[in-house]
């Protein structure tokens, strides 16, 4: 699998910046989604556990309440003369509690007409009760009848509990079994003698449980569970929700349930009444609260991050990608600029007004390409002084001492008559003249790819061969010394129309294996070649000054064997050489 | 609170001591009663009914018998009398008073008064008769109305002594506000004898009402 590469530097730092911010945001996202999940919950699970307090208080507190104003009642001297008649008057009795329900039900304390606080469930019923609990009078209607067993159960704990003989208990009662919060206390005379109880029934109604969820925004459901299975009694929910929680209120427990009421998580507390039930089966409270209400805050902040993390990403893309332009837009055009240096344009600059690293980059390519100006001019210098060949050999092989042995055929050519001429001319106008006359012969060495190895004075070396082997070198000499005859027979004619007297020349070839090399100090060397056979070219071009040869080139017979072209060649026998004990053949070349 | 159950502890000593000092055949009964700590026990009504041979009514007392208030409170926790006694119920006090029962035994009231009240109430049937008054929870009193006129109520120190009593067997009662249950036995009285009879009592915790701290009298008695 090939690895995947970034083509352009701002793709590079848009996925890395762009991927990092979508990676923390995503994280904070998530974390942000969590943590208010879990306050959520934690905050329900407080608020639950508060409302099943409050709920249990504000029943307690009521009772307390009614306990106090039911006790002043008891107290009552009439009433007790009343409650004790013998025999009892059931009809004035009903009427005189009714009297004092509407007395004790009086709002103390609150404003007249303010739902749903503490008083605001009403006393349902009172009865007058015998000290062995049998009914002595009533409040009437059916449910003091159905209370009796309850408030018997009632009495008994009361007159266990010595100084403060009364109790409170929950029971249903009625044909729709509503639920009540009973309390009883004595009828003394005097303290500690009871002659009576007096009994009361609080309703646990709908009243009880909509302020509950008023305060706390907690709904509230009385499951009754017995034999016959578990039925909601009252709820602050629709009959069906109210069902559904019935059936899961397996019982009374400590913590808190998520059940599922229509598709909606609900946190929800199963709670024992705070009161005794004494009716049959059992009652239990149930708390709830709704996930997805408690979150809606938290989901608008969501919602808003969900927008706004997007948005974040975008701009920081932008900024990544403007931001990668100032640093790619110099790369591209640096690299527009060196395709300009590479095609050897060395003298456009690149301008970058930036003072950062690129801008130093910027000047060092500048630099650069000072420097690379400056090579190709040395290049060229090295062109015009030494020849081509040499010259990239130059470049290729480094300008090493050294050298190898190779067969070289080495051509003279001298200028005849110079130095007389010269006398007549200025120097500038003879430097001008030999140069002219260089200019030819050079060409004419360049044409038939020789080198000019060196210009001695008025005359020059070339070699052929060197410094790259050719197989016909020794051809080449040939024809270029012809061709150097005929030059310089135009030469002439247009000397001759300058009215410059005409110049002549002496060409000698020869043959030779000899050592091919830079010479010279480490600091300045010449490509060149030397050996016996140079000496033999040189010999043989000074050869013809002689008049009996009768010719302007003479060839050593080395060379004319090297050469595979046929020539017009006079055999001028033997010429002895300086320093070489054999003889030289010479042959006089007159045409090809 | 819990009810405190105290065990009943009994001692019968027979003796002869005294019976000369009676001037004829009669016997006497001691009587000594302890709650569960031991300590004596007052205000408790101990009364003996002759078994096989009935006696006489008791004659009741001639001058009506005083349950007077003062500082508020029945001057005598506990009165037993016989059935037929007529009570009174002086007011010594500043204030007034309204005294009642509600008791089967006997219902009546006194509406509020001061000094000597002029009405007697007349006790003519038997049992306990709880005394209130109707503007002072606090105050309470028992009147227990017997049928027999051998009877005694203990002190402060639990003793109390019947006297007077024709050799032979008796049905023992005590009566106590705080007491739980009942004690009922039989005993037999020897001709000029001279018994103790230590009775165990079971009380509960006292429940009277805490009068109020300025009422310039202090608690009960």
């Amino acid at each position: 699998m090939r690895r995947f590469r970034f083509r352009r530097f701002s793709s590079r730092l848009l996925v890395w910046i762009v991927g990092l911010l979508a990676l923390v945001q995503g994280a904070t996202y998530l974390l942000v989604v969590r943590t208010n999940h879990a306050n959520a919950v934690r905050r329900i699970n407080e608020d639950l556990n508060l409302g099943a307090r409050l709920f249990a208080e504000r029943v307690n507190e009521r009772l307390k309440d009614l306990a106090v104003r039911a006790a002043l009642m008891a107290g009552d001297y009439a009433m007790r003369e009343l409650f004790l008649q013998d025999p009892i008057d059931p009809p004035t009795v009903k009427s005189a509690l009714a009297s004092y329900l509407s007395r004790m039900d009086a709002q103390v304390g609150s404003e007249p007409g303010a739902p749903g606080e503490t008083g605001g469930s009403q006393v349902r019923f009172m009865v007058l009760l015998g000290p062995d609990g049998a009914l002595l009078g009533d409040t009437g209607g059916p449910l003091p009848a159905a209370s009796l067993p309850s408030f018997k159960k009632l009495i008994s704990r009361a007159a266990a509990a010595a100084n403060d003989p009364r109790a409170t208990g929950a029971a249903q009662l009625g044909s729709d079994r509503k639920l009540y919060a009973l309390l009883v206390i004595p009828v003394f005379a005097p303290q500690p003698e009871i002659v009576a109880w007096i009994g009361l029934a609080l309703p646990i109604d709908r009243a009880f449980a909509n302020s509950l969820k008023q305060n706390m925004r907690l709904d509230v459901t009385f499951v009754h569970g017995g034999s016959g299975g578990r039925e909601a009694m009252e709820s602050t929910l629709d009959s069906a929700e109210a069902r559904t929680v019935a059936a899961l209120a397996t019982g009374a427990a400590a913590g808190v349930e998520t059940i599922d009421l229509n598709g909606d998580p609900t946190l929800t507390a199963f709670r024992a009444l705070p009161l005794p039930v004494l009716t049959e089966g059992t009652v239990t409270l149930a708390l709830q609260r709704s996930l997805a209400a408690e979150l809606a805050p938290s989901r608008e902040l969501e919602r808003f991050l969900r927008y706004l993390l997007p948005a974040s990403i975008a701009v920081a893309a932008l900024l990544a990608l403007a931001l990668a332009r100032t640093v790619s837009q110099p790369v591209r055009s640096l690299a527009s600029h060196t395709a300009v240096i590479a095609s050897g344009d060395y003298r456009t600059k690149f301008v970058l007004q930036r003072s950062d690293e690129l801008g130093r980059l910027a000047e060092a390519f500048n630099r650069m390409s000072d420097g690379l100006a400056e090579r190709d001019q040395v290049r060229d210098l090295l062109d015009k002084n030494v020849s081509p060949e040499v010259a990239a050999q130059l470049m290729r092989d480094g300008a090493a001492l050294g050298g190898e042995e190779r067969d070289v055929t080495i051509l003279f050519v001298d200028l005849r008559g110079f130095t007389r001429m010269s006398e007549t001319l200025k120097p500038r106008e003879t430097l001008a003249l030999l140069n002219r006359y260089f200019d030819r012969m050079s060409g004419v060495v360049e044409r038939h790819k020789g080198v000019v190895d060196k210009y001695i004075g008025d005359a020059l070396m070339a070699l052929f061969g060197a410094p790259v082997a050719q197989s016909n070198a020794a051809d080449r000499a040939l024809l270029a010394a012809l061709e150097m005859r005929a030059a310089l027979e135009d030469l002439n004619a247009e000397f001759a129309a300058e009215g410059q007297p005409p110049l002549g020349i002496g060409i000698g070839i020869n043959t030779s294996r000899v050592v091919a090399g830079n010479m010279g100090s480490a600091r300045r060397l010449n490509y060149s070649v030397v050996g016996d056979g140079v000496n033999v070219a040189a010999r043989l071009q000074d050869l013809t000054r002689n008049p009996d040869y009768a010719t302007a080139i003479l060839v050593s017979a080395t060379t004319l064997k090297a050469a595979r072209g046929s020539y017009r060649t006079r055999d001028l026998g033997t010429a002895p050489v300086k320093g070489r004990a054999e003889p030289v053949a010479i042959f006089a070349l007159d045409g090809a | 609170m819990p009810r405190i159950a105290l065990p009943l502890i009994a001692l019968v000593t027979a003796a002869s001591r005294l019976a000369a000092a009676a001037g004829s055949a009669d016997g006497a009964i001691h009587v000594l009663t302890r709650d569960a700590a031991g300590q004596p026990v007052s205000n408790a009504v101990v009364s003996l009914t002759r078994l096989g041979d009935p006696e006489a009514a008791p004659t009741p007392p001639n001058d009506p018998v005083p349950i007077g208030q003062r500082h508020q409170e029945f001057e005598t926790y506990v009165t037993p009398i016989v059935m037929g006694t007529r009570v009174v119920f002086p007011n010594q006090d500043t204030v007034k008073h309204h005294v009642y029962s509600v008791s089967k035994a006997k219902r009546f009231e006194i509406p509020l008064y001061i000094g000597d009240s002029k009405e007697t109430v007349l006790f003519d049937r038997p049992g306990v008769v709880t005394l209130g008054c109707n503007i002072h929870d606090w105050m309470i009193a028992y009147v227990v109305v017997l049928t027999t006129s051998h009877f005694t109520k203990t002190g402060a120190d639990g003793t109390g002594l019947i006297s007077g009593l024709p050799p032979g067997t008796y049905d023992l009662v005590v009566w106590h506000p705080l007491m739980t249950g009942t004690v009922q036995q039989q005993i037999t009285v020897a001709p000029a004898g001279d018994a103790t009879q230590v009775i165990p009592l079971s009380l509960h915790p006292d429940r009277r009402v805490r009068r109020a701290p300025d009422s310039g009298s202090s608690g009960y008695r």
